[in-house]
C-alpha cells in the first residue's frame, strides 16, 4: 500500500473512531443534560419573579419543588384569553403565572426569545399583575460576549428592570428599552421609568434586546391589557395543559 | 546493563508529578496555558473542575497518541492529535453539562478552549509521540495535576482576597469588615489574576534559584 493510501485509511478510521465516541458520549448523557435545562429553565423563571434568593444556591429538587408549587403555565391566544381544553387552533402563546402560596398570581411571566449580536436570547420576563410594572428579569440562554453583551446574564444588569413601566402616565404602551449607558445621563427625565441601564462596549446587544423585548412585549398586549383593565385573568377550569419538554 | 535501563525508559510515577508539580510547572515555569488560568481562577470549584478536565483530556490523549505512535503517518501528526484531543474535550465537556451542569455554566466557552491550550498538545508532541503508553500516560496525569494546582493555588488567593470566601464559604469573619476591612475587587478581574500568577512565577524561580 501506498504512504498516501495508507494516510487516507488512518484518518478514515481514526474519523469514524472519533465520531464513534462522540455519538456514544452525546445520546449516553442527553437525558441527563435536557433535565439539567429544563431545571434551568424553572429557575430563571422563579428568579425572574424575585421568588429565589440572589445569594443562595438551591439544588434541582428544591427547584422543582418550588416550581411545581408556584408556577402555573398556561396559553393564551390572540385576544388575550386563556386557552381552554386541549384545543389547538394555531397561535397560541405560552406563559405562566406566579401563585405566591397558591392564592391570587402575583406576576405573570413572559417567556423572552429576542435576537442578540450573535445568536438568539433566551429568558422571562415577569410583570406585575396591574399588567405595567415589570417585576423581573431572566436570562437562561445567549451566546453575547462574555463580559460585554454576556452581561445581560448577570443580576446587576437583571435587577435594573424591577419597577420598570411599559406603559406611559397616558396608559399607552410603550415598552422597557435598553439605554446606551447609564439612564439618569442618557435619557430625559419623564422617560426614565421605561428605560433601564446599557452595558458598556455592548450597543447592539441592547438595541437587539430592545427590539425584542418591544416584539414580544406587544405580541403579549393583549394579556396585560386583561391584566390592565380587569386586574386579573380569567382561567378556565380546564386550562390546556402544557408541554413539560424544554421549547430550546 | 545501563543501556538496558535507558532503552527501557522506566516509568517512576512519582518522579514525574513531582517534576510537573514542581521544578517543570507548565504555569509557573514553562508559562503554558495563562489565558485559562486568568479566566477560570474566580472562584475555586470552577479552577479544580478545570484542573480536572485538563488533567483528564491531557492525560488520555497522551495515552491515546502513545499507543497510536507506530500507527500515525508522520504528513498527518498534528492532524491526528488534534482530533483525539478535540474528541476528548467534547466528550468532558458532555459530561460536565450532564453532571456538573452550575460549574459549566460558570465555565462556558474555557472547556471548550481546552482544546487550544498547548500544554495538551505541547504533550502530545514532544513526550507521547515518542514513548510507551503507561509514561506517557503518567507524564500527562503529572502535566495536568501541575497546572491543575497552580490553578487552585490562584484561585484560593483570587477567592479569598476578592470576596471573602473559599470554596463559596465565607471565612473572613464580620468582626473584620465592621472594623472597615473590605474585599479586593481588583483580585477579581483579570489583572488580579495576571498579578497573583506573576507573583507565583517570582517566588517559583526565586526558589529555584537559591537551591
Amino acid at each position: 500500500m501506498s504512504d498516501a493510501a495508507k494516510t487516507v485509511l488512518f484518518a478514515t478510521v481514526l474519523c469514524v473512531a472519533c465520531s464513534l465516541l462522540l455519538t456514544l458520549a452525546s445520546t449516553g448523557l442527553k437525558g441527563f443534560q435536557q433535565k439539567n435545562a429544563l431545571v434551568d429553565q424553572h429557575r430563571n423563571i422563579l428568579l425572574a419573579v424575585g421568588a429565589l434568593e440572589a445569594d443562595r444556591g438551591y439544588d434541582a429538587e428544591e427547584i422543582e419543588a418550588l416550581y411545581g408549587r408556584s408556577i402555573r403555565c398556561l396559553y393564551v391566544d390572540a385576544t388575550g384569553a386563556v386557552v381552554s381544553g386541549d384545543a389547538s387552533q394555531g397561535g397560541e402563546l405560552p406563559m405562566y403565572l406566579y401563585l405566591k402560596d397558591g392564592g391570587e398570581p402575583a406576576a405573570y411571566i413572559i417567556p423572552v426569545d429576542s435576537r442578540g449580536l450573535w445568536g438568539r436570547i433566551k429568558g422571562y420576563l415577569a410583570l406585575e399583575p396591574d399588567g405595567a410594572t415589570v417585576a423581573g428579569f431572566a436570562v437562561y440562554a445567549h451566546a453575547e460576549t462574555p463580559g460585554l453583551g454576556g452581561e445581560i446574564e448577570r443580576r446587576w444588569f437583571q435587577r435594573n428592570f424591577v419597577g420598570k413601566r411599559i406603559v406611559n402616565d397616558a396608559g399607552e404602551f410603550v415598552s422597557v428599552r435598553i439605554a446606551k449607558g447609564a439612564v439618569k445621563d442618557a435619557v430625559r427625565q419623564e422617560l426614565q421609568p421605561h428605560f433601564v441601564d446599557g452595558i458598556s462596549g455592548a450597543t447592539f446587544t441592547g438595541t437587539f434586546l430592545s427590539q425584542g423585548l418591544e416584539s414580544i412585549l406587544q405580541t403579549y398586549e393583549p394579556v396585560s391589557l386583561n391584566f390592565r383593565t380587569r386586574g386579573m385573568l380569567r382561567i378556565p377550569e380546564n386550562s390546556k395543559v402544557c408541554k413539560t419538554s424544554p421549547s430550546s | 546493563m545501563q543501556d538496558l535501563a535507558v532503552k527501557l525508559t522506566p516509568v517512576r510515577p512519582l518522579r514525574a508529578i513531582t517534576e510537573a508539580l514542581w521544578r517543570t510547572n507548565p504555569i509557573s515555569k514553562q508559562v503554558l496555558g495563562i489565558c485559562s488560568a486568568l479566566a477560570v481562577t474566580v472562584q475555586m470549584n470552577t479552577a479544580i473542575v478545570m484542573g480536572l478536565a485538563l488533567t483528564f483530556v491531557v492525560a488520555f490523549s497522551n495515552l491515546a497518541v502513545a499507543c497510536l505512535r507506530h500507527a500515525i503517518p508522520r504528513n498527518i501528526r498534528i492532524i491526528t492529535e488534534v482530533a483525539v484531543i478535540a474528541t476528548l474535550v467534547i466528550i468532558a465537556d458532555e459530561f460536565l453539562k450532564a453532571f456538573l451542569f452550575d460549574i459549566s455554566k460558570q465555565l462556558s466557552v474555557f472547556v471548550g478552549l481546552i482544546i487550544t491550550n498547548c500544554i495538551v498538545m505541547g504533550r502530545a508532541e514532544t513526550f507521547a509521540i515518542n514513548n510507551s503508553p503507561p509514561a506517557a500516560f503518567v507524564d500527562g496525569l503529572a502535566n495536568g495535576l501541575g497546572y491543575a494546582s497552580v490553578l487552585v493555588g490562584v484561585a484560593f488567593f483570587r477567592e479569598l482576597l476578592g470576596a471573602g470566601k473559599i470554596l463559596g464559604h465565607a471565612v473572613i469573619p464580620q468582626a473584620l469588615y465592621d472594623l472597615g476591612y473590605r474585599d479586593m475587587g481588583l483580585m477579581l478581574l483579570a489583572p488580579g489574576a495576571f498579578i497573583v500568577i506573576g507573583l507565583f512565577v517570582w517566588l517559583q524561580q526565586t526558589l529555584l534559584k537559591s537551591r
